[in-house]
């Protein structure tokens, strides 16, 4: 524009004054000028600081703040896991972990260096080497990689050793502040986890790794609210790291995990755990094995045992002794690489982790057929009126399925055949049902889907699908779903369908969790009991209940060495075939499916073992003469699993007239005898004895040979030991309740022989008379007849 | 027409002694207040932890800010017309200063860079004072200009054409300012200070460009300098790294590119508002400098985008009235000298907002007013004194 004036100057001559001209020249350019720095050059540095504090403001700021500010983090204390009576089965408690800052280290050293070279006050010994030496000796870490951390001289932050106890930790703080080590050397708070019991529960309760994260388990499962959430102090420091104390500080407080009641029972896990151990030795069993206890009308899990287990508290240890033996070789075998070695250590780890209850499938054989028998009695295609006849074996689509009773139970009716677990019966029961309504009940007792039990891992079974079940090919697999083969499920899906089968049909969804806590002990979450469907009615329920308590309660029921007089235990054998992939077709799981009382189920457990070792390939039998089934195996274990458990659990004794007045036997003669041949003659004739004594042989009995007592009652053996000749002192019974009654009697060394009108004793009934008054000397061993009669209860209006 | 107040004032003393200009007097002043408690604020963080004493640089700051407006107002009672007669005499005086930085003994080499000397008591730039020289210098000899009055050589000689022709394209007249220029220019370059070359070429050139040269020398210039920048930037390692640092600071966050990304964090976490005054957490030990050159970073972190805008517009207003004033000065020597220290004012101003902001590579410049430093105050308030003393001559608007 200047230049246009200037040309325009020019074109009008020379007339105008050369002043005149230079100053439009000026004026112009100067306004050029005015508008270029006066205006357009800010113009992008007003739009820069738009982007910068308007724009990017928010990333700007937080990445200032990030370097501006020290944000410590405040652990949360991680909850305590409690069983359900209380006790501890995991906790949490302060330890410390050493931490090395090279830096700081060297800087100290270096100090200590230049001091030592003054003639000043000074450590002579400080160097790395010594530092390292002593450290290593405390701790146990090699001095040689404490050397090469503390190469690492930019680094503040070397861990040296984590999860530090007390002990260990007192030493190092000394070691430090002996030495003077500042800040080259220091501890540092952490947190470990402790498990009371040590293996006790482990599937269950699970571990947490390094950084105390939940690996299995329930620690895994609640890992969120167990860890709670991690506070924070947030300070200010200066661009140099000092803290700037005057400046903001923020804290957001920690909020502690919270602390988890399991349903478990750490007792009934007790024993639970070793029935299954005892069980493991006894039949010399392979694969280990498992056993649930549930509470059927909850789904709670009372005990949850899986076999092999390891200890908490080293969960990376392989606790197996044999393959730990061959892991230690293969470690120390050079021709072995370090890859080859770790991937079996895991292999080995995971297999001591793998809670069987859940991860696991397998086929349940005959202990299935308690749900058949419910589904076919639910349908009415069966009552307990049915006959079936059984020769043996039962042709089905050109296959014979043979029973295990080759040469067949003949006719028997519903009971007998649950009591016999009949093969040709059920599959015959199962072909009333049909495929589609057997495979509705499947599905209805959850038997095609996970169960959601609070469990990492969860399996579910692997079943034939519905179009092949139903169709002309799948007839046979009708056949053998019947009796519990060729179809997979978990231990903890069969243990809950059984559940319903007992509690009145109602199918809860099975689980470990009962409820949480806050750090004061204030209820936060209950875990919800929920029924996911009813599948059979209560009567139906009543009846499969009543039909199981005679597998074990018959004298030929094939769970017979289950039976606990005064427990009502019900129950169903299984011993099913192993015809998975991988597996051998000889192997067999053993296991017991039990509940009780039977009137009003309070447990129910399951209880297997994986393929007890025949004494030869192909046996039926163990090296130690027990035949290889559920009936024999998991049976006899279980039944005293139930009855310490019931006991422990506190549930009323029942028992039948039968089982109070016993059929009498004689006494035999067995003073002389060794007491090898006194135990096997007693045995014979159905008593049980108490040694008194410890001489060699019988000296005396109580009650004297031919007596005719209750059967099953105690024999008195005197073994060296003066037998008393002074008479007994009848106590005063009345009022006493069966238990009591058998007690008092056995105290004065008498017996009793009970009757009565009620069908069972409990402790509602009670002692109205005896057969010898109370107070009358009499021998010792005499028998008193005792008279129950059931405590009625009158409502009667308030007066 | 001033009212003749004083008989016994010439004319010219009567001229002189006029009344300044009120608002750029006011924009002087709000400025430096602004720029002294700016100055507490940002250097409360060092020299704290320097000295353990906080208000150490406000106090010198002060003093040097109330030294520097008395400085002004002196200056703008002297009447601007003598400094022509000066003129001659500020430039050599600028040139000598400048070769005395490399004397050992009176430069002072601070950071590898000669830009000092010192005196008893306090040092100074001479860059500062080269600056006010060349463009006295210039504006001096511009107002004595006569462009309709070319010299004329026999046009027979093929010299004397050459020379004709370099005169009729004006380059004979520009011969003697380029030489200055660039003899200046270099010394500072061999200091090295980039950024006083680049405010004495700016001041320089605004000058001619006011002054009447044709237009097409300072595109010629204009290019020259832009394929010189492009050549060295292009071919240079150090200036190829610098370059790419600009581009991403966080490429060397831990080195080169520290002190943008903590300009950055600063200017960024002020947002609309700021963090409130004497707030700033950029001050203490994160962003170096941050009460000198990068002094404007902790103003818009304490005082936000508003913050910014408000002193933004301050010198936005003080440049505007600058040039109003060169627009109304009494005579093109006076109107010269306003829009060369304006120019330098503004430019200064630009790069050093442009700076911080990692608009413009970096380069170390301050800003007039704020920042923390000696002398270059008192003789920025001096060069204001120049602009009062010309505002001083304008005629009074006639009233009616």
């Amino acid at each position: 524009m200047a230049t246009e004036r200037e040309e325009t100057g020019r074109s009008q001559g020379r007339e105008r004054s050369d002043d005149r001209h230079n100053k439009q020249r000026v004026f112009w350019r100067t306004i050029l000028l005015m508008g270029l720095f006066g205006a357009l050059a800010f113009v992008p540095l007003v739009g820069r600081l738009y982007q910068l504090q308007i724009v990017q403001h928010e990333e700007l700021q937080e990445r200032a703040a990030d370097q501006q500010t020290r944000d410590l983090t405040v652990s949360a204390d991680r909850g305590t896991i409690y069983d359900n009576e209380g006790n501890i089965l995991a906790m949490s408690a302060t330890v410390q972990n050493l931490i090395l800052s090279p830096k700081d280290l060297n800087a100290a050293i270096e100090e200590n260096n230049k001091r030592l070279a003054a003639g000043k006050e000074a450590n002579p010994n400080l160097n790395q080497a010594f530092v390292a030496q002593g450290l290593s000796q405390i701790t146990g870490v090699d001095a040689g990689k404490i050397i090469e951390r503390m190469g690492k001289t930019n680094s503040q932050y070397e861990v040296l050793c984590r999860k530090m106890e007390n002990d260990m930790s007192e030493q190092v703080r000394a070691f430090i502040a002996a030495n003077k080590l500042g800040n080259g050397v220091y501890l540092e708070p952490d947190s470990k986890r402790y498990y009371p019991y040590a293996s006790l529960a482990s599937h269950v309760i699970g571990f947490t790794g390094a950084d105390n994260q939940g690996l299995y388990g329930a620690e895994y499962i609640y890992d969120d609210a167990l860890s709670g959430v991690a506070g924070r102090v947030i300070t200010a420091k200066n661009g140099a790291g000092t803290e700037m104390l005057s400046k903001y500080e923020n804290y957001i407080d920690a909020q502690d995990g919270r602390d988890h009641h399991l349903t478990i029972n750490a007792t009934i896990q007790g024993f639970a755990e070793k029935a299954l151990k005892e069980g493991i030795e006894k039949y010399d069993v392979q694969n280990g094995g498992f056993c649930i206890v549930m509470d059927p009308d909850t789904g709670g899990i009372l005990a949850m045992a899986s076999a092999p287990d390891y200890d908490l508290n080293a969960p990376f240890e392989v606790f197996d002794p044999q393959e730990a033996l061959r892991l230690e070789e293969m470690e120390a075998d050079p021709a072995v690489d370090e890859d080859t070695y770790k991937g079996e250590l895991g292999k080995a780890q995971l297999n001591q982790w793998r809670n069987r209850c859940v991860n696991d499938t397998y086929e349940p054989g005959s202990t299935f057929k308690s749900i058949v028998v419910a589904a076919a009695l639910e349908e009415g295609v069966v009552s307990l009126d049915s006959q079936f006849y059984c020769n043996g074996s039962k042709k089905v689509a050109d296959r014979v399925i043979h029973c295990a009773e080759r040469s067949g139970h003949g006719a028997e009716n519903l009971a007998d055949a649950v009591r016999n677990s009949c093969n040709p019966a059920f599959i015959e029961i199962g072909q009333k049902l049909g495929a589609e309504k057997f495979y509705d009940y499947m599905e209805d007792f959850g038997l095609l889907s996970y169960t959601d039990i609070d469990l990492n891992g969860e399996n579910k079974g692997v079943v034939w699908d519905r179009d092949f079940f139903e169709s002309e090919i799948g007839i046979s697999s009708l056949a053998t779903a019947s009796f519990g083969q060729t179809f997979r499920i978990t231990p903890i899906q069969l243990i809950t369908a059984a559940s319903a089968v007992v509690n009145g049909g109602h199918l809860m969804v099975p689980h470990i969790l009962d409820y949480t806590t806050d750090s004061e002990g204030n209820v936060v979450d209950t875990y919800p009991v929920t029924e996911i469907r009813q599948v059979i009615s209560e009567e139906t329920s009543q009846t499969v209940c009543q039909l199981l308590e005679q597998v074990v309660g018959a004298k030929k029921g094939t769970g017979r060495n289950a039976y606990q007089a005064g427990y009502r235990i019900g129950g169903k054998t299984g011993t099913s075939e192993k015809t998975g992939a991988n597996e051998n077709e000889d192997d067999y799981i053993v296991s017991f499916l039990g509940m009780a009382p039977a009137n009003d189920p309070q447990v129910v457990i399951l209880l297997a073992y994986d393929t007890p070792k025949p004494s030869y390939p192909g046996s039926s039998w163990t090296a130690g003469g027990t035949y290889i089934s559920g009936g024999n195996m998991g049976a006899p274990m279980a039944g005293p699993l139930l009855k310490q458990i019931l006991d422990y659990l506190g549930v009323d004794k029942q028992y039948s007239a039968e089982e109070l007045s016993g059929a009498d036997s004689t006494t035999p003669n067995l003073v002389g005898y060794k007491e090898a041949t006194a135990a096997s003659e007693c045995k014979r004739l159905g008593f049980t004895y108490r040694k008194i004594g410890d001489g060699e042989k019988v000296t005396g009995q109580i009650p004297v040979a031919g007596a005719v007592i209750p059967g099953g009652s105690e024999l008195l053996l005197y073994m060296g030991e003066e037998k008393p000749t002074d008479p007994a002192r009848v106590p005063d019974l009345s009022g006493l309740t069966p238990d009591e009654t058998r007690q008092a009697l056995a105290q004065a060394d008498l017996y009793m022989r009970g009757s009565g009108s009620a069908q069972y004793f409990t402790s509602a009934t009670l002692c109205a008379s005896q057969s010898i008054p109370a107070g009358t000397e009499v021998e010792r061993g005499t028998v008193v007849d005792v008279t129950f009669v059931e405590n009625v209860t009158d409502y009667r209006p308030d007066a | 027409m001033a009212k003749k107040r004083f008989r016994d004032k010439t004319y010219r003393q009567q001229l002189a002694g006029g009344p300044v200009d009120l608002p750029f007097l006011m924009l002087v002043l709000l400025l430096t207040a602004i720029g002294v408690i700016t100055v507490f604020s940002a250097s409360f963080g060092s020299a704290y932890y320097e000295n353990g004493d906080p208000s150490r640089y406000f106090r010198s700051q002060l003093i040097l800010a109330v030294g520097g407006v008395i400085v002004m107002f002196l200056v703008s009672r002297v009447d601007y017309q003598y400094l022509r007669r000066f003129a001659r005499v500020a430039l050599i005086a600028s040139i000598v200063l400048l070769l005395l930085v490399k004397v050992p003994g009176i430069g002072v080499t601070h950071q590898g860079a000669n830009r000092w000397i010192r005196l008893p008591g306090f040092q100074f730039q001479p860059s500062e004072i080269a600056k006010v020289g060349v463009i006295l210098f210039f504006a001096a000899k511009l107002a004595a200009r006569q462009p309709e009055k070319k010299r004329k050589w026999d046009p027979r000689t093929r010299k004397g054409r050459v020379l004709n022709f370099l005169e009729r394209i004006g380059f004979l007249e520009l011969l003697p300012y380029m030489v200055i220029l660039l003899l200046m220019a270099g010394l500072l370059l061999i200091e090295p200070h980039m950024s006083g070359a680049i405010l004495i070429l700016a001041g320089g050139a605004a000058v001619l460009f006011a002054g009447g040269i044709h237009w097409g020398w300072f595109v010629v210039g204009g290019g020259a300098l832009a394929s010189g920048l492009w050549f060295i930037m292009t071919h240079t390692d150090y200036m190829a790294r610098r370059l790419s640092t600009w581009r991403d600071p966080w490429s060397d966050a831990q080195n080169a590119g520290w002190q943008t990304i903590q300009s950055l964090y600063a200017i960024g976490s002020g947002g609309l508002l700021g963090k409130g005054f004497g707030r700033s957490m950029q001050k203490f030990l994160y962003l170096p400098e941050e009460h000198n050159d990068f002094i404007f970073s902790i103003w818009c972190e304490e005082m936000g985008f508003i913050g910014a805008l408000v002193v933004i517009a301050l010198f936005v207003l003080l440049i505007l009235r600058g040039y109003w004033l060169a627009l109304h000065a009494r005579d093109k020597f006076g109107a010269l000298l306003i829009v060369g220290i304006t120019t330098l004012t503004a430019v200064q101003v630009f790069l050093n907002i442009g700076v911080v902001t990692n608009l413009i590579p970096p380069t170390g410049i301050s800003l007039p007013f704020f920042s923390y430093g000696g002398t270059a105050l008192i003789i920025q308030l001096g060069e204001m004194g120049i602009i009062l003393s010309v505002s001083r001559q304008i005629e009074a608007p006639r009233l009616g």
